[in-house]
């Protein structure tokens, strides 16, 4: 073979091949690269987030309060609670100082709750009704458990008339027991497409007060069960404002009805005839008056002396008001599990406090310390 | 033209043979155990909302967003997950900071139209994907008791480039990120 | 969406959509009578609002999985012809680009055969682990391949390997014993992502202990990922740029000494029915394929099937191979499909 020949072809080959082929790589090793860089500068660490806006809290926040939660509940009461104990809020001296007289249904007691507490209200002769567990338990003033039944399936609240009779609330439905325990009415109740979600019921005279959190009104029924009208629905927005889907009621001795409407921070007042006739309460985080969060207050009772008794959730406290919307007295958030979102309320002929916490699933009973001191909360 | 030996080409023969029989046994084995196409979720029951959803998604800007279950919203005028209710309050007494530092979540009044008294409307929240970037504060806010829980953080597969394995769920610290089949619902959030 | 939907709808045989139509009323229906029953309704606003149904973004379409594995299968195949019967290096070029455009930057270079080691390996462990059809047609399909037709998938499919053929500019000869030596780090690797994607890590001995759950350590390692999304954390970009710039001058460092997959097909390929093959020709013996094979899968002017990427430069470079473009020729070529 001539080698010039060869060679000469092999140049011409290699010149071709050599010319695309040479820049072709080290452009699109160039264009790798760069693409490398884009994706790096995008991918740069986040930023820190930007700070809130809006004025700075008016309470000094808790370095804990911002970092690192372990519940997944707990973290804005736990900001409040360091609020409300902090020294920017003024230790204000109240009328009232209630402390702890006992707990029932607790771990250490035989009647433990051992899965659910989801009522209670005060009966004859003081006796405590309690609804959990799936059961009715009755016990008497010093705590001992008189009896218990079964109770109705999905059972959400319960009522006791002065007649002994237990009034519980299901879905749809109210169920009607006798002081022994045997079933001898039911009622339906609610609307036929809406099903009244009952979380609330209170027995005055001949009517049977349901609050209807689905429809978010009270419903009066005879007691056969017969509709007698409506509370509640003559408000500008035609309801009660629930966005925590739950109305507690409380009918004090002259027939007027107490509502809390969450959505709006009120404990509103009403005519059995369903006229309004007052309201108190107001949104705030700081001043101790005034309910927290979203939607408060989420329970509801009434003393015999005419007081109001309010149950809060995200700071977990129970307070009790004048009817006028003086703040009397305030059971602070150290006797409840923060994640509460009921504390369900109960007051006896002796103005002691019964707060149901469903969490812990125990009844703490307070008692009115004689006399107030000023300044001092257990 | 290079001849093998036929011993060498019998061997090499039942090599090959015994190959294709091996991956074909082994992909029908796997074939048969085999399941539709599975995705990456966020468990909202696990989800602690810890910001570690932000940081870890390989895109730049995360493909888990906030998603908000209308049907278990209060749509409160005082959303907790919306305004920093610690912040201070204007002269209505309505606070004035956010909670979404990307402001995120956005709302609008909906139904019948109090002007004069906000506490009597009710609003509707929606969460903007475009800012979103996945922290997980407004879901953190919106837990019970403060809240009714109705935000959660939610995969969007939009935005997910479905890696083989989520990096997200390499750096959870509360194994939060699970597998589902597709179509990839969320696992339904239990009720407290 | 709408309009991927809307196309899709449209593209489907009439039976077909009317199977899908009839599924819809069934559901609709059948949500309706669970609706009915008992639930907490939301409020009612006053006024006029409807609810908005929360949207729930599907994962992509399971007809896309199917897609990948067609254009697999496809590529395959082309690869196949092109290296077996057309022998062009062009050609070749266009089907890595090709390669890199659609299994690389559109599909994210994810799912990839390498990283599918691991899932078929977990798969295999765990029976409870959900593998799809997807990911084991790109496991066993490119092996299968091998075992046929060679290294097809490496030379023109593969979109790591088709990164690091074009950019490659000056291969340096690396010494064979190196090569030979370096080749088992692929093994080690393989052994290495298989033992954490089935088993993990637990070790203690003594005090010092060490847990690792299940990893892809593939997936986390990944040299071009970080490439193909243009965003990633640190290590994976510079991981990329060094493969990158090593890869311009010494031959697709990555497929001859870490890629786990490339040890399988390396093995697999020594038995494949057809395959690369360079026949001696006692008149030219030039040795320009050799000078030319930059991954040095040419000893001895033979090209040694185990390390042979398929990239088709010996075919560019073989003079007879240039005057001879074709099949109807006097002079065989040198550099041709042999039958074993």
């Amino acid at each position: 073979m001539d080698s010039n020949e060869k060679n000469t072809d092999m140049t011409r080959v290699k010149g071709r091949v050599r010319f695309w082929r040479v820049w072709f790589a080290p452009v699109a090793a160039v264009g790798a690269l760069a693409a490398l860089v884009t994706g790096g500068l995008r991918s740069r660490p986040a930023p820190r987030l930007a700070p809130q806006q809006g004025q700075p809290p008016a309470a000094p926040a808790s370095p804990a309060a911002t970092g690192t939660p372990t519940t997944p509940t707990a973290p804005t009461s736990r900001r409040m609670l360091q609020m409300a104990e902090s020294p920017a809020a003024p230790a204000r001296p109240f009328e009232r100082v209630y402390t702890q007289a006992a707990v029932l249904g607790g771990s250490a007691s035989p009647d433990q709750f051992r899965r659910s507490l989801a009522g209670i209200a005060i009966g004859v002769g003081d006796h405590i009704y309690v609804l959990g567990d799936d059961e009715i338990r009755i016990f008497d003033p010093l705590l001992r458990r008189v009896r218990a039944w079964r109770a109705p399936e999905g059972a959400t609240s319960l009522g006791v008339g002065s007649d002994g009779r237990v009034y519980v609330g299901a879905p749809g439905r109210v169920e009607v027991f006798d002081a022994a325990g045997k079933q001898v009415a039911g009622f339906s109740t609610g609307e036929k497409d809406r099903p009244a979600d009952v979380t609330a019921i209170k027995v005055f005279g001949a009517d049977i007060l349901v609050a209807d959190a689905n429809a978010r009104i009270i419903r009066r029924h005879g007691r056969d069960g017969a509709p007698r009208g409506l509370v509640g629905n003559q408000s500008k927005t035609g309801s009660f404002m629930l966005p925590n889907r739950s109305l507690d009621i409380a009918v004090d001795t002259a027939g007027v009805v107490y509502a809390t409407d969450t959505g709006r921070h009120q404990v509103t007042t009403w005519a059995l005839d369903g006229a309004p006739l007052g309201k108190f309460g107001k949104f705030g985080m700081t001043a101790p008056e005034d309910f927290v969060g979203c939607c408060n207050p989420v329970n509801l009772a009434l003393t015999p002396d005419g007081k109001v008794v309010t149950g809060e959730k995200m700071v977990a406290r129970v307070k009790v008001f004048d009817p006028n919307g003086t703040l009397l007295a305030v059971i602070g958030p150290e006797h409840f599990d923060p994640s509460c979102i009921h504390i369900h309320l109960a007051v006896d002929s002796k103005g002691r406090i019964l707060a149901a916490d469903p969490v812990r699933r125990e009844v703490k009973v307070f008692s009115l310390d004689q006399p107030p001191r000023h300044g001092e909360r257990e | 033209m290079i001849e093998k030996s036929t011993r060498r080409r019998f061997i090499e023969g039942s090599c090959r043979v015994l190959g294709l029989v091996t991956l074909g046994g082994t992909a029908g084995l796997l074939t048969d155990r085999a399941s539709a196409n599975a995705v990456y979720q966020v468990d909202p029951n696990k989800c602690k909302t810890c910001d570690l959803c932000r940081t870890s998604c390989v895109l730049s800007l995360s493909a888990v967003k906030a998603v908000n279950d209308f049907d278990k919203c209060g749509y409160c005028m005082l959303c907790p997950a919306y305004m920093d209710v610690m912040s201070k309050p204007d002269e209505k007494g309505v606070p004035t900071g956010k909670v979404c530092p990307q402001d995120a979540l956005k709302r609008k009044v909906v139904g019948h139209v109090d002007a004069d008294d906000p506490n009597n409307n009710y609003y509707e929240y929606g969460v903007d994907e475009a800012l979103c970037t996945g922290c997980g504060k407004c879901v953190k806010a919106c837990l019970p008791p403060a809240g009714n829980g109705s935000l959660r953080l939610e995969i969007r597969y939009s935005r997910c480039v479905e890696c083989n394995e989520c990096a997200i769920r390499i750096a959870c610290p509360d194994s939060a990120i699970v597998r589902v089949s597709a179509p990839g619902m969320a696992p339904a959030k239990h009720d407290l | 969406m709408i309009t991927r939907v809307s196309r899709t709808w449209h593209r489907l045989p009439a039976r077909t959509r009317y199977l899908w139509l009839l599924l819809l009323v069934v559901a609709a229906l059948a949500s309706s009578v669970v609706q009915a029953q008992y639930q907490k309704k939301p409020p009612d606003f006053g006024g006029v609002y409807s609810f908005p149904s929360p949207t729930h973004p599907e994962p992509r379409a399971a007809w896309v999985r199917t897609l990948d594995v067609s254009l697999l299968v496809a590529g395959l195949g082309v690869a196949a012809w092109i290296i077996l019967k057309r022998r062009s290096r062009d050609s070749l070029l266009l089907l890595n680009i090709g390669a890199i455009a659609y299994f690389g930057f559109y599909r994210k270079g994810c799912i990839c055969p390498i990283g599918a080691i691991q899932n078929v390996t977990l798969a295999l462990v765990d029976s409870r682990y959900m593998i799809s059809f997807g990911v084991i047609a790109f496991f066993f399909l490119p092996l299968a391949a091998a075992l046929l037709v060679g290294r097809v998938f490496c030379g023109g499919v593969c979109p790591l390997g088709a990164v690091q053929d074009i950019v490659l500019l000056r291969p340096v000869k690396v010494p064979e014993k190196l090569d030979r030596a370096l080749g088992w780090l692929r093994y080690v690797y393989l052994g290495v992502a298989v033992w954490f994607a089935g088993w993990g890590l637990h070790l203690a001995i003594g005090s010092w202990k060490i847990d690792v759950g299940r990893r892809f350590l593939i997936c986390e390692w990944d040299p071009f990922i970080g490439l193909f999304r243009i965003s990633g954390p640190f290590h994976m970009l510079a991981i990329g740029a060094v493969f990158i710039v090593g890869g311009m001058f010494i031959g697709r460092p990555y497929c001859r000494w870490l890629c786990p997959y490339g040890g399988l097909l390396s093995i697999l390929s020594r038995v494949s029915w057809k395959n690369v093959v360079i026949t001696p020709d006692k008149e030219l013996d030039c040795g320009l394929c050799a000078n030319s094979c930059p991954y040095g899968a040419i000893h001895d002017l033979r090209a040694d099937r185990a390390s042979c990427l398929a990239c088709a430069r010996c075919y560019a470079s073989c003079p007879r191979e240039r005057e001879h473009h074709g099949h109807s020729t006097s002079a065989a070529p040198l550099i041709q499909v042999q039958r074993q």
